[in-house]
């Protein structure tokens, strides 16, 4: 099979921002995960829950509240500008300012006309929604105090705004407050600090329902303005609230971790009379839950320890399938790290810096699992920190070590290292052409003679690379004109093609020697997660994020003759039922049969030569195997081969002299580094 | 009207050394003598000249003297504000360097050394931005020098739109992490988790080595103290 030294990395200082809103879009089922740093995600809940596209964040931008208006993205945040997301060049579209101080949330009404924001000065701001802007309509009775949150009632006649120690009703078209619900404040040393209502949700019946930072959750009467009921949850915050589209369920995040369900059922069977009462109780999060969205058979929180859980609700699902299962999503879908692969560097990709490291070297041979010892430590060499307030979206290193280059929304950036013994020289390439302005991927051609660059309208730029000044090759076109962006970019190693896949699913393959698009991939229902062409046989691989693996011969242009046998045989349920993406393939050059793939939890080497699993037999039989005499052996052995010795992978390549890079993170170094969780008194410690 | 005033002091002076009950009507009396019995005194007319002469060049001298000092104080300032706006500037070499260039972005010379290449971006940034970080050289004839190292830096333009934020910032991190939140660490969440686990574990920072290094660099010196006691008690 074949045996690797592998340079086990853990100096990478992941951090991952915690996740302040959220918003989900039931009819395109993708959800939008505002973070604490002001990046932007989307998740594709009908393509396995797979991070299709990620918005960078600036400096001193947050977003406190995201919402969807059709299939138009706003957010807001402490800034005090309302912004609208352009999803197809992954950057804000336009802000518009609200003039009233930082905004604390927003919300848009059912017919998809108003936007209402509320705001620091105690005004609710009503803005038109128009087919290419917002334009600000008129401002509601100002109260006397933050208004931190907002609900629409379904008609779109009245809103109800959570402010300090109260409630209140908005009438929409006359702009008067009509009713004042005071919110009790805490009882005992609380008394004196102020309630503030962290969420309010507004249902067709006219109940309101609300959270706030007593720990209760309160239910209302809309038309009278008085209290129906009142469930204290916990004892520190109730942060966020959320209601299903039916309206029989609402689910409350508090800053305990455990989210709350009420559900809309009568006590007794049989008989009608309904009543809010509290049903199921998730503790599936180890901090606060600031973010909370209620799908037609999921509840989703995230919160401050920065994962995003999926939890099936069980009477809506069948139970005991892969659809019911919870789902944690804890690391990013694509990789922030890149390997130079002739000189051994890795650069390290973080918000606002880079950082270029040489790997360490050992000495000696060992058996299987052995730890050898490290002769030379790996060393920082370059920590480069990026101009400008935007942060860094993509960024890349050439295999000799020579370039480095990053991109924000704002424009791209190419140094030149130069190794001189013991000393490194970055120096800025101030001239790059004007085709180079934005770019959602970067590339670099095996020779570190071309750039490769995805940009708008899933098209590539390529680049010249010189010291003094890069010339505009060549930009290469989809004949498709899908708008979506590129976010996967591979070229071979020969130099000859170049294969980009956008987030339409589709796979363009571009001829390099006549600049050209030589064919596209069949375009498969799933997104790809990752494509490599392999060196020798000039083969596409690429797996999907249902985890379908397929080989596409680009000479023939038709899918080859073992990805025709894959699919005949269909892949291992075991295989099929992993819930992280593959991130990353690459190739051993000594063997051309080799496939080196990763995701978060594993790390398999699929061999053409040998038969393919069996669905009955086990998939993982590593350990197994290796207790078994050589003949035994090779009967049991199949082509996919998988170690999970290193968790949790960030990024694995495979060098030139055959040395494996596994780039961990393990989770106790994230958690460890997370804000305070509170103080909970449990028996028996 | 000198006289009442010399009387009403000399009586004042008497009156506190009575403390007594009858103090006001003591006072009064008093006065009633003093007015009754005395005769005017007499003040001659040079006195009275020169006395109003040396009040008057009294004033005068203090508008005087007050002018000069704010003359001084002005000066003073005026020549701290120069120094500093000398320092502000930058070096001539520097800006000579700058002023030889085109007018188009151009590319400064590659160096080897990365410190360098560094400090020439940090140049590059300075004056940009305009903002200065320098170490106080010499001492100024004028000014206190106050112990310690300090830079001086100008302070970046903050506009009421960033202090709401701020304000806004600070009330979300009072109401939940502030006092009244029953906050703990992570390192406790984490070994709690570790007690209550299936297998059962230390707490955190025993369990992971580079955890809690100063806490642990003390107990080894604690460790090696005793045992150091230890032998020297047994010998």
């Amino acid at each position: 099979m074949g045996e690797f030294t592998v340079h086990r990395v853990r100096f990478f200082d992941y951090m991952p921002s915690a996740i302040r809103a959220m918003a989900f879009n039931p009819r395109t089922e993708r959800l939008a995960v505002a973070r604490a740093d002001g990046a932007v995600e989307i998740f594709n809940f009908a393509d396995n829950y797979f991070q299709e596209k990620v918005i960078p964040g600036r400096d001193g931008g947050t977003v406190e509240a995201l919402c969807w208006v059709g299939p138009r993205l706003f957010g807001a945040g402490l800034n005090g500008a309302i912004t609208e997301y352009d999803l197809e060049n992954l950057r804000p579209r336009y802000s518009v300012e609200a003039y009233g101080g930082p905004i604390w949330t927003v919300s848009g009404d059912s017919a998809g006309t108003m936007l209402a924001v509320g705001c620091e000065d105690g005004t609710v701001k009503m803005f038109e929604i128009l087919d290419e802007t917002i334009r600000f309509q008129r401002n509601l009775e100002r109260q006397k105090g933050r208004i931190i949150s907002l609900s629409w009632h379904p008609s779109g006649a009245l809103i109800a705004a959570g402010m300090i120690d109260m409630i209140r009703i908005f009438d929409a078209e006359t702009g008067r407050a009509t009713h004042r619900l005071l919110v009790e404040r805490g009882a005992g040393a609380s008394k004196s600090r102020e309630v503030v209502v962290w969420s309010v949700v507004f249902l067709s019946d006219h109940t309101i329902v609300s959270g706030d930072s007593a720990g209760k959750v309160q239910f209302w009467d809309g038309h009278t303005g008085t209290l129906v009921r009142t469930h204290l949850v916990t004892k520190w915050d109730v942060l966020a609230l959320a209601v299903s589209q039916d309206e029989s369920s609402v689910v409350a995040g508090t800053s305990e971790s455990i989210v709350v369900q009420f559900q809309f059922i009568s006590s007794t069977v049989g008989r009608q009379d309904n009543e809010w009462v509290r049903t199921r109780t998730f503790k599936n999060h180890s901090h606060d839950v600031r973010a909370l969205v209620h799908t037609e058979t999921a509840v989703v929180s995230g919160g401050m320890d920065t994962q995003l859980v999926v939890r099936p609700l069980l009477d809506k699902v069948e139970k005991n399938t892969q659809e019911s299962s919870l789902r944690k999503i804890a690391f990013p879908h694509r990789s922030l790290v890149c390997c130079a692969k002739k000189a051994g560097l890795l650069l390290f990709q973080f918000p606002e810096h880079l950082e270029l490291w040489r790997l360490g070297e050992s000495e000696g041979h060992g058996r299987a699992g052995d730890s050898l010892p490290v002769k030379r430590k790996p060393e920082k060499l370059i920590h480069l920190k990026r101009k400008g307030d935007d942060h860094i979206r993509c960024s890349a290193v050439s295999p000799c070590g020579g370039w480095l280059v990053y991109a924000t929304v704002s424009g791209v950036r190419l140094y030149r290292i130069q190794h001189d013994n013991n000393n490194i020289g970055v120096t800025k390439v101030s001239k790059l052409p004007k085709s180079l302005c934005s770019a959602h991927q970067l590339c670099f051609s095996s020779d570190s003679s071309k750039l490769f660059a995805a940009s708008g309208l899933s098209s590539v730029v390529v680049v010249a690379l010189d010291p003094l000044e890069c010339k505009h090759l060549h930009t290469l076109r989809p004949k498709s004109g899908s708008r979506q962006p590129v976010h996967l970019l591979c070229v071979s190693d020969d130099g000859k093609w170049l294969a980009s896949a956008n987030t339409d699913c589709e796979v363009h393959v571009y001829n390099l020697k006549k600049m050209k698009l030589h064919c596209k991939v069949p375009v498969y229902s799933s997104c790809p997660t990752a494509i490599g062409i392999n060196p020798v046989t000039s083969n596409l691989v690429t797996v999907h994020a249902d985890q379908q693996v397929f080989e596409f011969s680009l000479q023939q242009k038709e899918y080859t003759e073992w990805s025709r046998r894959l699919q005949q045989r269909g892949l291992h349920p075991v295989w099929l039922q992993r819930d992280t993406p593959v991130a990353h393939i690459t190739f051993n050059p000594r063997n051309p049969a080799h496939i080196v793939l990763h995701d978060v939890f594993m790390l398999c080497i699929i061999d053409q030569s040998l038969p393919l699993p069996e669905a009955r037999t086990p998939l993982l039989n590593q350990m197994m195997l290796r207790s078994l005499p050589e003949a035994e052996r090779s009967r049991q052995s199949h082509a996919f081969k998988i170690c999970k010795s290193f968790q949790h992978l960030l990024s694995m390549t495979l060098l030139d002299d055959q040395s494996l890079v596994a780039v961990e993170r393990p989770l106790l170094d994230i958690v460890s580094q997370l804000p305070a969780p509170v103080r909970q008194k449990k028996f028996a410690t | 009207m000198a006289r009442k005033q010399r009387g009403a002091t000399a009586h004042g002076s008497s009156k506190t050394a009575d403390n007594g009950d009858g103090g006001h009507a003591e006072h009064f009396s008093l006065l009633l003598e003093s007015s009754d019995d005395e005769a005017p005194e007499e003040v001659t007319f040079e006195d009275s000249k020169t006395q109003a002469l040396r009040s008057m060049k009294d004033a005068l001298d203090t508008v005087r003297r007050e002018k000069e000092q704010l003359k001084e104080k002005r000066r003073r300032r005026q020549e701290l504000f120069q120094e500093q706006k000398k320092r502000r500037l930058l070096p001539a070499d520097v800006l000579e360097e700058i002023d030889s260039s085109s007018f188009a972005k151009k590319q400064k010379p590659s160096d080897d050394k990365a410190e360098e290449q560094q400090q020439e971006e940090d140049d590059e940034e300075e004056e940009e931005r305009g903002k200065t970080q320098k170490k106080r050289s010499g001492k100024l004839a004028h000014a206190r020098n106050l112990k310690g190292n300090y830079t001086v830096a100008t302070v970046k333009e903050r506009s009421s739109a960033t202090f709401q934020q701020q304000v806004a910032q600070d009330f979300i991190q009072s109401r939940l992490y502030g006092p009244g939140s029953c906050r703990t660490t992570n390192n406790e969440l984490l070994s709690l988790q570790n007690k209550k686990g299936r297998n059962q574990s230390a707490a955190v920072q025993f369990v992971k080595k580079d955890w809690a290094s100063k806490e642990r660099a003390k107990a080894e010196k604690m460790k090696k103290r005793w045992i150091h006691k230890q032998q020297v008690h047994s010998c």
